[in-house]
């Protein structure tokens, strides 16, 4: 392993080179634009090709006509260049298209506040398109390392899914500065669980097909195999067709595809769960890493509390929400996202409660402080919009 | 005709779903045309479509490989195509006025100032008619339409001293020109030079739609009439007064005076690759 010190903004890089990544096309944006910088330094060297794009829009759809040459593609961004990737988006779940979206996720609503972390997007990543149909894949690192490792990951489910798959980080992820060991050897590489999964060519006719199988080959053009992939509904060979037959299968196609393979998606960190905790702590990102030293305090002084860290977000783990306890979703906004879906996971009986803030993180004492007014049934001492029954 | 389409035209696609008398099919064939008078196969060219009736019309008709963009976007998808491809495989793209010029127009000018090689086949059919027929910027003025009852006011980029392919020139195309399809061969031959350009090129083709502009701006039902009508607006002098005439000729041809993108980047790759001096180290 070669150790350095460096941003999540290079993991994200060096995970991207390392899977193969031979296209990037962005746009500048606070605070994603070091991943934009660090790519155009990057690609060139392994020979691969970095393209400023005109706008995030123009950015997406970059990468999915490089996806559809037979490139691996990437781009990153934050909020106000997330919501523009709708269309393409749309466009590369429909066709079924590999690509790796990274959104560096900071305070909003619009240009909000650049350099201060937000967590705005849950939902936005999953339905990052209209028209629904579709399931989708969404990843939260949590540390640098974890910035390298998911990165990697995106790639390969990608590929496997045939679709585009979301690293959702935040601005302390991104702009933080930790240790991070960067695997030499192709061993080092896959004891992190690591693999790479090469680009393969679908040789046709049946590009679409009307099953839930994954590690389909995409489709490439360029190669005479009679490729077609549109914005339309297709057909098994890749035809617009406005036969509702066909969209049933498609439509099919996309969500159980992902569905029904989940547990190669699923990944979750769980702490102190073993003995019917009375509280549980719920979160994803940076604010994870202050619900887990959070939970590790509230055992030492014997409080029967734990946690749990989504490390994939979308599809959604509801089997984790499974006990009935006392939820405390913590989040980096003042809405509710997050809360929302444990909320409706949670098994009956189950309290949900709500902590947010946005651009700032909460303190492991200011959790602790709402855990005890939980565990001692106190009424919610309400600090700004800090804590709420959900 | 039939030899064209059993050669390059997917059975299943045609004779595709174009209303009966619809100009676009003239344009589609002088495409192929071009293709097959430039001796290429299926799998020498990749066929891209946006969307509305040149998109729907043309999508997958192509027996080669083909792709559909979103609206306006698949200049922006034939960029990073383009990369991935062998320099040698055309990339064509039937695209409608609407997609190019307005929804699709900056990706269409940053195509163009980068070279990328990619010729745009712009279906002209005067306005928005696959929902319905509204007015777009290269409706004639005081066109009537469903959207300009009281006829189109708003400037438009084909008259009044504006040509949208002066702006594309601007922006750094290699080959442009303006046609209808009721010119015969001649716009099959300014096809064939655009497809041979390794560069950004975009032809207009101007073609009547006889259920929409032809009902509406023109009030009348008799496709002979449409057609006559645009034959008699249709001039080969690109001088001439283009607030009367279509306007037809090749416009703008600089193909090879400037670097063609994917060539660029491969370049600059492999010039980095090699330490060269624009690329720094890791
Ligand atoms: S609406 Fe007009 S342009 Fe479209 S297919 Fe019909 S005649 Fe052709
Ligand atoms: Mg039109």
């Amino acid at each position: 392993m070669k150790r350095i010190f460096d941003t999540g903004n290079a993991a994200i890089t060096e995970g991207a080179i390392r899977a193969g990544c031979n296209l990037f096309a962005g746009y500048p944006i606070t605070p994603a634009t070091e991943i934009a910088e660090n790519m155009s330094r990057r690609l060139p060297q392994v020979g691969g090709y970095y393209l400023q794009a005109e706008d995030e829009n123009a950015a997406l759809h970059i990468c999915n006509g490089g996806s559809i040459g037979g490139l691996k593609a990437m781009t990153a961004t934050s909020g106000p260049g997330f919501i523009l990737f709708a269309d393409a988006f749309g466009w590369a779940v429909s066709s079924e298209v590999p690509v790796v979206i990274v959104n560096s996720q900071r305070v909003g609503p619009v240009s909000g506040i650049t350099g201060a972390p937000g967590q705005g997007e849950f939902y936005l990543s999953r339905y990052l398109t209209h028209g629904g149909n579709y399931e989708t894949i969404v990843l939260a690192p949590a540390s640098v390392q974890e910035a390298y490792r998911l990165t990697v990951r995106a790639f390969a489910l990608a590929e496997r899914f045939r679709t585009p798959v979301i690293v959702l980080a935040d601005q302390m992820v991104t702009d933080g500065w930790e240790t991070l060991e960067l695997p030499e050897t192709d061993d080092e590489f896959a004891a992190l669980g690591l693999e790479v999964v090469p680009r393969r060519i679908n040789p046709g006719p049946e590009f679409y097909p009307a099953s839930d199988e994954i590690d389909v080959p995409p489709v490439v053009l360029g190669h005479n195999t009679g490729a077609a992939c549109s914005d339309w509904t297709p057909t098994d060979r890749g035809h617009d067709t406005e036969d509702i037959t066909w969209q049933h299968k498609h439509a099919w196609r996309l969500i159980h595809k992902i569905v029904n393979n989940r547990q190669l998606i699923d990944e979750a960190d769980e702490w102190f769960l073993d003995d019917d905790p009375e509280i549980i702590l719920v979160g994803y990102g940076t604010p994870s890493r202050v619900i887990r030293s959070a939970v590790g305090e509230a055992r030492k002084s014997g409080l029967k509390v734990g946690g749990i860290r989504l490390i994939s977000l979308w599809p959604f783990q509801s089997h984790l929400f499974t006990r009935t306890a006392c939820y405390l979703v913590v989040e980096l906004n003042w809405d509710g996202q997050l809360v929302r879906e444990v909320e409706r996971a949670a098994a009956d009986g189950s309290n949900v409660h709500f902590w947010g803030r946005c651009g700032e993180l909460p303190s492991m004492a200011e959790l602790l402080d709402t855990v005890r007014q939980l565990l001692d049934n106190e009424p919610l001492q309400r600090d700004g919009w800090r804590t709420e029954k959900w | 005709m039939s030899d064209l389409l059993e050669t390059y035209v997917r059975p299943e696609k045609n004779p595709g779903t174009a209303c009966k008398g619809c100009g676009l099919r003239l344009a589609h064939r002088n495409v192929l045309e071009a293709i097959d008078e430039l001796k290429l196969s299926t799998g020498d060219v990749v066929w891209g479509t946006g969307i509305g009736c040149s998109g729907r019309q043309t999508f997958a008709t192509w027996r080669g490989d083909t792709f559909a963009g979103t609206h306006g976007r698949v200049y922006a998808m034939a960029t990073g195509l383009r990369l991935a491809l062998p320099p040698e495989k055309r990339l064509i793209l039937t695209v409608g006025d609407g997609d190019a010029f307005t929804i699709g127009f900056l990706h269409l000018l940053n195509a163009a100032r980068r070279n990328v090689d990619m010729t745009v086949v712009v279906f002209d059919n005067l306005g928005y008619q696959s929902t319905g027929g509204q007015y777009g910027v290269t409706t004639p003025l005081g066109s009537r339409t469903d959207s300009s009852p009281y006829g189109a006011w708003e400037p438009n980029w084909t008259q009044g001293g504006f040509d949208v392919l002066r702006i594309l020139k601007e922006a750094g195309a290699t080959f442009l020109a303006r046609h209808t399809v009721l010119q015969g061969h001649e716009p099959v031959e300014s096809l064939k030079k655009a497809i041979g350009n390794r560069g950004f090129s975009l032809v207009q083709l101007i073609y009547p739609c006889v259920t929409h502009f032809g009902v509406q701006a023109l009030e009348t039902r008799n496709i002979a009439t449409v057609y006559d009508w645009f034959r008699e607006r249709t001039s080969d002098d690109l001088a001439a007064d283009s607030n009367t005439h279509f306007t037809t000729g090749i416009v703008h041809d600089a193909a090879g005076s400037r670097p063609e993108f994917s060539v660029a980047v491969r370049d600059f790759v492999a010039s980095v690759q090699k330490g060269g001096s624009r690329g720094g180290t890791n």
